[in-house]
């Protein structure tokens, strides 16, 4: 019943550390990187990303689909700030024109004006490489942290057994549930039902939801007596729960760690002292207006 | 069990006087620091969050409601699951879910509400955090922890019927504070129409509709309306009205700490962004939890369990 994530074994950094070790780096590495908005802070970040993605082992066929998607998505929201000029007003004050491109064309009274200057520039890129970083280190944990070992790594880290084991649980049931999902609207639509093609008002079009939503969720509860009566025969929460594979820090786990939380640290000292916020190259701020 | 609950406490209030300390000792270093240095936040907002749970745990400790057994362990991870599934499907890049008038449509909510009523604050908030903690590690999305507490909110609050025996006077209870709390953020809207609408992902920044800006009234009629109809089958219209205040609760706590961490003054977080993700969530309570809840008394009824 259920599908596992996309992972197998591979020699990579990544898969050769201890899932504890990378969750922590991993945590350390986010707050880091979320701290900063200088394009050449972040830029460090990238190359950190750059290698536990080059060094994972994960061939393009198999993860392109999620590149695609998240680029693509990250792209768009990128261009979209970028066009708009919306988001980062609290990072600059003032902005210097590079150009004003205006359509020789106006609709309904409306002309069409985009105006570049170097902060919107600057903030859309520094944007698509912060939250590139966020994204490709997130994409890489479905394919490198073996499932087995999820229970345990969350219990490592300091939860308690039963909410380990129900982030375990979590994580192994997102395909599963992913799987119904299609296997639902298959059927719906093989019924005519179509999820393009919603019409009606709001409410209408809420209600026609639900012929995907409750099926998949009254499936996964009535499914789920199964899951209970097997963890209930093996007494589970009973005692103190033991793990079939117990994980050991090695040298290199520990360097890891030590290194997410020097990262961490420093982030954290760096941005106390005012530096890493947002930043744009001086010579062209001296070289374009300042917009009016 | 107590030195437990008390180890807990205490690592809550060291996170947050940790993160706190470096914020306050920040301004002391370098006193053009501001409020941009947003991840420091949003951190110690989730240990507000978290607090708050905690002292609702304390104060509601002898309650049956926080049992956690095997049921609720798996329930939490189906709720937690299909909330990330949903949300990420549903975000508006899998599906395109024609949003109507700048009301993002965000169906998911209904699950933690769901599964908050059906199986008790716990499961209620597991579902809520770790699913759109998830959710957003699905879509892309970078991290927001408020936003995972809020929903974790959303999820509990909607649990807390199962303190009241008496679900009648528990719902009474809970159309009035609704009530009161819509009419306000509506109230502020009526102040300020032009703020803009920060929860729209449309072709750039736009004032809020009149429609969304509503949507919490509409909601909240819809609900009352819900509240009469189903007045015979109870629970429905309890599952409803709770759903309905842990939302308003839930993403109000949510809003508010963006205050703070994004920085928007307090109209833009009631008007901007409260309206906007309440107003419509509070139409999938009304439309969506109770057919949850009916078809989940069939599945009880047919399994007789």
């Amino acid at each position: 019943m259920l599908v596992t994530w996309r992972y197998r074994e591979r020699k990579s950094l990544i898969q050769s550390l201890d899932p504890r070790a990378f969750l922590i780096f991993f945590a350390c590495f986010l707050v880091s990187t979320l701290v900063f908005w200088d394009l050449r802070f972040l830029l460090f970040f990238l190359a950190i990303a750059l290698v536990f993605i080059f060094t994972s082992g994960i061939s393009w066929k198999e993860m392109s689909r999620a590149w695609l998607f998240i680029g693509g998505f990250i792209l768009f929201f990128s261009v979209l700030t970028f066009l708009t000029g919306r988001g980062g007003m609290e990072l600059y004050k003032q902005e210097h024109l590079v150009a004003r491109l205006t359509a020789p064309f106006s609709i309904f009274g409306w002309t069409p004006t985009l105006v570049v200057t170097v902060e919107r520039a600057f903030y859309a890129l520094s944007m698509l490489v912060r939250v590139f970083c966020l994204a490709s280190m997130t994409i890489l944990i479905p394919y490198s942290l073996n499932p087995a070992l999820y229970g345990v790594a969350f219990h490592g880290l300091g939860l308690p057994d039963k909410i380990a084991y129900a982030m375990d649980l979590t994580m192994r049931f997102i395909p599963t549930f992913g799987r119904d999902f299609t296997l639902t609207m298959d059927a719906q639509k093989a019924r005519g039902y179509e999820i393009e093609k919603l019409n009606g008002g709001l409410f209408a079009q809420v209600r026609k939801l639900a012929p995907l939503i409750v099926p998949v969720t009254i499936h996964a509860i009535a499914g789920s007596e199964d899951i209970i009566d097997a963890m209930d025969l093996r007494a589970f929460g009973v005692g103190a729960r033991t793990w079939l594979q117990e994980l050991f820090y090695q040298r290199r786990d520990r360097l890891v760690i030590g290194l997410g939380i020097l990262l961490l640290l420093l982030s954290l000292a760096l941005s106390l002292l005012g530096l890493g916020k947002f930043w744009a190259p001086e010579t062209w701020l001296q070289q374009f207006p300042i917009l009016q | 069990m107590d030195r437990k609950l008390t180890s807990t406490i205490l690592s809550l209030v060291a996170v947050l006087v940790f993160f706190l300390a470096i914020w306050q000792i920040g301004a002391a270093i370098n006193p053009n620091l501001q409020l941009d240095q947003t991840a420091l936040l949003r951190f110690v907002f989730v240990g507000i969050g978290l607090l708050i749970v905690l002292v609702i745990y304390i104060l509601t400790k002898k309650s049956q409601i926080w049992e956690v057994g095997t049921r609720q362990v798996v329930y939490m991870a189906i709720g937690a699951a299909l909330y990330a599934i949903f949300s990420y499907l549903f975000n508006g890049t899998v599906f395109v879910v024609p949003s109507v008038s700048q009301v993002a449509l965000r169906p998911a909510i209904a699950i933690p509400m769901f599964f908050g009523f059906a199986f008790g604050p716990t499961v209620g908030f597991f579902t809520g955090a770790v699913g759109n903690m998830f959710g957003d590690a699905l879509t892309g999305f970078g991290l927001s922890p408020q936003w995972s507490v809020g929903n974790g909110l959303v999820g509990m609050i909607a649990g807390m019927s199962m303190l009241f025996s008496d679900k009648k006077k528990g719902i009474d209870v809970v159309l009035i504070i609704s009530a009161v709390v819509a009419a306000l953020a509506t109230l502020v809207w009526v102040l300020n129409p032009t703020v803009e609408n920060q929860m729209y992902f449309g072709d750039g920044a736009k004032q809020i509709t009149t429609f969304a800006a509503l949507s919490g009234l509409i909601g909240l009629a819809i609900a009352l309306v819900v509240r009469f109809v189903f007045g015979k089958n109870i629970d429905i219209a309890a599952a409803v009205t709770w759903a309905m205040l842990g939302n308003f609760l839930g993403i109000g706590f949510a809003a508010i700490s963006d205050i703070w961490i994004n920085g928007y003054n307090p109209t833009v977080a009631i008007v901007g962004e409260f309206l906007p993700s309440a107003g419509p969530n509070l139409i999938f309570a009304a439309i969506l939890v109770p057919i949850l809840v009916a078809a989940y008394a069939a599945l009880q009824k047919q399994t007789g369990r």
